[in-house]
């Protein structure tokens, strides 16, 4: 090195003093190696750490549509919220502190010759303030800046608003990076006049955030399910946030079922913080990725038929029961009812206690979706099952037109009874000749009972339920479905004879919802094609622009088929029309519509609710005759009976249908209904 | 006096050393300018009154100065010496006397306000101390060896020390220590003396060191208070460990050591955080976040702000123009025509040297905080002055080298 030439001669000083000044150099150079080399890393990260706040923000959720995709059942209305931007305040906050510092105190009046010197009447003194109580004066100004900031919106707004200095305190501690709400939810009303005041107030400012919101109301709250507040964060989306915007889940049906779908990606913001705490700018690094919009098969106009026909027509405001619609070519569920019913808006933003009491009623139960979710029994809808199997085993060589005689019931003449042993069956129908028809018809449990220990026809009951699925849930995906009982073919082998009679009357141990019955009279309707019912026809982008493909659901997918003759079917058919049509005894004669001619077969069965013996009314139907369409299933829970209580539900949903068919021939396609 | 080596082919100056002394100002311009033009104020002050613009006055101030200085030969400024040294003295007097000497606000009574100027005269009593101390130890060498003459040029360095550090100003009373001990060094004191004045020194530290960090209180020197908890921030020692407090108390302890080590935390977090590369001059967050506190991130803490936004890369620049400075530096004094001009030179170099050393030790968190500055990059007047009038005297000398 060039001063070590020159310095090597003779100078051992001048190079010791060299060395040390080399070594320290290089030790400097070592420690700022090793911190901004070799520790960087971590050095950035408490640096990111310390200032900077990550906030996600939640994607638009997607909306729900019914079937001609163009009735949103679910949107997103905006909530408008007034906010107020602390770091904005300041200003306010120093000008505060520092008017409220004392600088001077009076102390006393001065002493007599200072006033004969006609200097001033007090002395006052410079006053030098605690860390404590400087600290106490700051937060005093603080507060008080806040406080005027939040009296200025309330004169803008003309209404009184509270300012809670406890929650500003906890807002200020654990989330100063974020804007203070002030009021949330402004009405129109509030809205216009906040925005009259422009310029707003420094730091003031209004917030929009979308809120889930159904125009419809109650139609089809129980099919759309609800939403909690939930602001936790999908899997794979970033885990670890600061903060979090307001954001929704889905609790239960199409909302929870396709909540992944609707939720959407969130994206994420950073704000930079300076080192007091306060929002400096912010970031957005990753954005929202809207959810999907899920178009439903339901139609709008059909599910409010059926929602209001079932307290109109049935037991009044208080009616408990369900309405399926579906179209029994291709599994659509045009309508999916429950009765009561609930307005789905009043979960959001906060449920209200008084709201909460109506939905948790225990006798009513309104958030049950009792098309799906509850399970009866049968009841005489079976029996149609029960003569299929008749029909189609041809070791019980069963003829339809072979007559039964009814016994009558030595305790009540008027009625009809069987002993299976010594055990008795009770027979509504009076005591006589019944062929399939009748017994059908006036729904004869003695004819089905002796008739279905026919050999071999239990074994084919028992099979054909099974091809139905009976006892396995229909896969909806909506967090709210029961599956239903019925027994495997082994646990039926190993029944007594009372067992199987029970089981051929639809009672016993076999329960089933309404959406599965529906399923069976599609097939017993669409020649014995066991469908899988379609909620969801696709999911599409949310915004146009976006060109993410749509996912269809193929509709018409079939499960099973039930494999009996088109003559067995026929037969049935014609003796399920004349349920509606035979003018005497025919006990469907309510759902009768001009114009159209329905099959159809009513039902009651027995349930036990808290140890007490109820009745489940049921009416299932399809129509047109000639070239079945729709398939209407109702129950009803303590009916008066099938026919009393469900038909004329029926013949309101058949009604709404003709219009809807009437509706759309005029517009399109030729249909079915004409014939 | 009449070798061949003296031609006019032979520069005046030391331009290698210039150019490197011109390097460090304008880094220091930039990152004045850096770590003080922060956005936040809506109504800056004009240029003529901001900080980066009077860095350059007072690096004009000190360029007049130093080539004033230059101008006289060093044995003729020699002369005045006891006269510096007393003045020196006397400064530092006037300086503890409560009239004269302000605060700031900081707890240690080290300016003199001259209105348009916040004297330091410590930053001064350092030049002065090497000035006096260089001229006293150019005598016949037999005399060095004399304890007396030990001993005399001990309380040379003692009087200004115990001064400065009554200020208190202990960073500066430190640099006296290494500067004094190069100096008599060189001068060729025997080593025996300073072998025991090193012993004697280390065993004094250390005692007070442990006196200071491990002792029960009232066995303590008595210190400042924010000096003691310096120390024991930089030791990493827990504030609660010596006193048996109750909880609220030590809660408070906690929080207070938080507070206390807040400063070397964020300096070391924006000295890391600049990694290898840097983010830019005026990128940098922790300054203009306000983590690196406002008053000291120009002054004290100028490192911080510069390795952070140029990062290793500029941290190395730095250094290599301290070392250009210390080593060109180092050679003036192996051509100083005399032991006068040696010591000098050794005197500055030893002096800028430990400012850089333990100021940017301190951002690395190898020294402890002391309000050292670093020469030619730190704002502040004196400093600026004072070290470019250091300069002036290693030009001086350099300008009457041997063979001149």
């Amino acid at each position: 090195m060039l001063i070590f030439d020159q310095l090597k001669r003779n100078d051992p000083q001048l190079q010791l003093l060299a060395v040390g000044v080399l070594s320290g150099l290089l030790v400097l150079l070592a420690g700022l190696w090793w911190v901004q080399v070799v520790s960087a890393r971590d050095y950035q990260n408490t640096l990111e750490s310390q200032s900077f706040r990550t906030v996600r923000i939640p994607a638009a959720r997607g909306k729900i549509f019914d079937r001609s995709g163009t009735n949103v059942l679910a949107d997103n209305r905006p909530r408008y919220s007034v906010n107020l931007y602390l770091e904005e305040l300041r200003g306010q906050f120093q000008l505060n502190y520092s008017q409220s510092i004392p600088v001077r105190v009076v102390t006393n009046s001065p002493v007599f010759w200072k006033r004969w010197m006609g200097a001033s009447n007090v002395s006052t003194q410079r006053v030098r303030l605690s860390r404590e109580q400087l600290g106490v004066l700051s937060w005093q100004s603080r507060e008080q800046a806040a406080r005027l900031a939040v009296r200025q919106i309330s004169r803008s707004l003309q209404q009184p608003l509270d300012f809670d200095p406890l929650e500003f305190e906890t807002h200020y501690r654990q989330r100063l990076a974020m804007p203070y709400p002030v009021i949330t939810d402004l009405s129109t009303v509030q809205i216009a006049r906040f925005e009259e005041q422009w310029p707003l107030p420094p730091g003031v400012d209004l917030e929009l955030q979308p809120l889930r919101f159904y125009p419809h109301q109650s139609a089809a709250a129980h099919l759309l399910g609800s939403l909690k507040y939930d602001d936790s964060s999908k899997e794979g989306e970033d885990a670890e946030f600061h903060y979090r915007l307001p954001d929704y889940r889905g609790v239960i049906g199409i909302e929870a079922g396709f909540d992944s779908e609707l939720r959407g990606h969130a994206g994420a913001k950073s704000v930079l913080v300076n080192n007091l705490g306060y929002r400096q700018s912010e970031n957005i690094w990753s954005p929202a990725q809207p959810g999907r919009n899920v178009v439903l098969t339901v139609d709008l106009a059909i599910q409010r038929a059926a929602e209001e026909a079932l307290p109109a027509m049935a037991m009044g405001p208080d009616t408990r029961g369900a309405a399926v619609v579906m179209e029994v070519d291709t599994g659509d569920v045009l309508a999916l009812a429950s009765a009561p019913s609930f307005n789905p808006n009043v979960f959001l933003p906060k449920l209200s206690l008084a709201d909460n009491k109506r939905l948790t009623d225990p006798h009513l139960r309104p958030q049950i979706n009792r098309a799906i979710q509850m399970q009866y029994q049968a009841g005489s809808t079976f029996k149609t099952i029960v003569a299929l199997a008749l029909l189609e085993t041809p070791e019980a060589r069963f003829n339809p037109n072979e007559k039964y005689i009814v016994a009558p019931n030595p305790a009540k003449p008027e009625s009809g009874i069987i002993y299976i042993g010594n055990q008795p069956f009770h027979d509504t129908v009076a005591p006589g000749e019944y062929d399939l028809r009748r017994a059908l018809v006036r729904s004869s449990n003695a004819y089905f009972i002796a008739n279905g220990l026919r050999k071999g026809v239990f074994e084919r009951v028992v099979q054909l339920g099974h091809r139905l699925h009976f006892g396995e849930p229909l896969g909806l995906h909506l967090n709210q479905e029961a599956s239903g009982n019925f027994p495997s073919p082994e646990r039926a082998r190993t029944w007594t004879a009372g067992n199987r009679a029970n089981l051929c009357i639809g009672q016993g141990e076999m329960d089933v919802t309404p959406l599965q019955l529906a399923v069976m009279t599609c097939a017993l309707a669409n020649g014995g094609r066991v469908l899988q019912p379609r909620l969801v026809q696709r999911l599409e982008s949310q915004s146009p622009v976006l060109s993410e493909p749509s996912v269809f659901f193929p509709g018409g997918v079939v499960r099973d088929t039930l494999g009996v003759s088109p003559t067995s079917l026929e037969i049935l058919h014609k003796d399920m029309l004349a349920e509606t049509e035979d003018a005497q005894e025919g006990t469907g004669r309510d759902a009768r519509v001009a114009g159209l001619r329905i099959c159809g077969k009513t039902g009651t069965a027995a349930r036990m609710e808290h140890g007490v013996k109820r009745n489940t009314t049921w009416f299932i139907s399809f129509a047109p005759y000639e070239h079945p369409k729709y398939a209407v299933v109702v129950a009803v829970e303590d009916g008066v009976s099938g026919g009393h209580s469900c038909a004329p539900v029926a013949r309101k949903i058949y009604e709404a249908l003709l219009l809807r068919e009437r509706g759309s021939f005029a517009g399109t396609a030729p249909l079915a209904l004409a014939h | 006096m009449f070798e061949p080596i003296n031609s006019d082919q032979q520069p005046r100056v030391d331009k290698l050393q210039l150019f490197a002394v011109a390097g460090l100002m304008i880094l220091g311009t930039a990152f004045v300018y850096s770590a003080t033009m922060v956005g936040g104020t809506d109504f800056p002050a004009p240029w003529f009154h901001q900080k980066w613009f009077h860095q350059i006055i007072w690096y004009g101030l000190g360029l007049g100065a130093a080539l004033t200085l230059c101008l006289v030969d060093y044995h003729s400024l020699a002369r005045w010496s006891t006269v510096v040294y007393w003045l020196t003295v006397i400064a530092l007097v006037a300086v503890l006397i409560p009239g004269i000497g302000t605060t700031h606000g900081w707890g240690a009574r080290r300016w003199i306000n001259l209105g348009f100027f916040q004297f330091q005269p410590s930053e001064f009593a350092k030049l002065g101390v090497i000035f006096a101390l260089a001229s006293y130890l150019s005598r016949p060498a037999e005399e060095l060896r004399m304890p007396r003459i030990f001993g005399k040029a001990l309380g040379m360095l003692a009087l200004p020390f115990v001064l400065i550090m009554k200020e208190p100003d202990l960073g500066s009373a430190l640099v006296l220590v290494p500067t004094g001990a190069a100096m008599l060094l060189a001068a060729g004191i025997p080593q025996r003396f300073l072998l025991r004045l090193m012993a004697g020194a280390a065993i004094l530290a250390a005692l007070f060191l442990v006196d200071v960090l491990l002792a029960p209180p009232n066995w303590q020197i008595k210190l400042e208070d924010y000096q003691r908890r310096r120390l024991l921030v930089y030791f990493g020692i827990d504030y609660t460990s010596s006193s048996h407090a109750p909880k609220t108390e030590s809660e408070r302890l906690h929080k207070q050591q938080f507070d206390d080590s807040h400063n070397v935390r964020q300096a070391l977090i924006s000295v890391g955080s600049g990694g290898l590369r840097g983010k830019g001059w005026r990128q940098g967050t922790q300054n203009a976040l306000g983590y690196l506190p406002r008053a000291v991130a120009h002054n004290d803490f100028i490192f911080s702000v510069l390795a952070e936004e140029e990062g290793f890369v500029g941290s190395v620049t730095v250094l290599a123009l301290y070392a250009v400075v210390l080593f060109t530096g180092i050679r003036i004094a192996g051509q100083a025509r005399d032991r006068l001009g040696k010591l000098m030179a050794v005197g500055v170099v030893t002096l800028l040297f430990s400012h850089v050393f333990i100021n940017i030790g301190m951002n690395i968190r190898i020294m402890p905080v002391t309000g050292v500055p670093l020469p030619l990059l730190s704002y502040g007047g004196s400093s600026v002055l004072g070290s470019l009038i250091a300069m002036g005297i290693l030009q001086n000398v350099y300008i009457h080298r041997k063979g001149y």
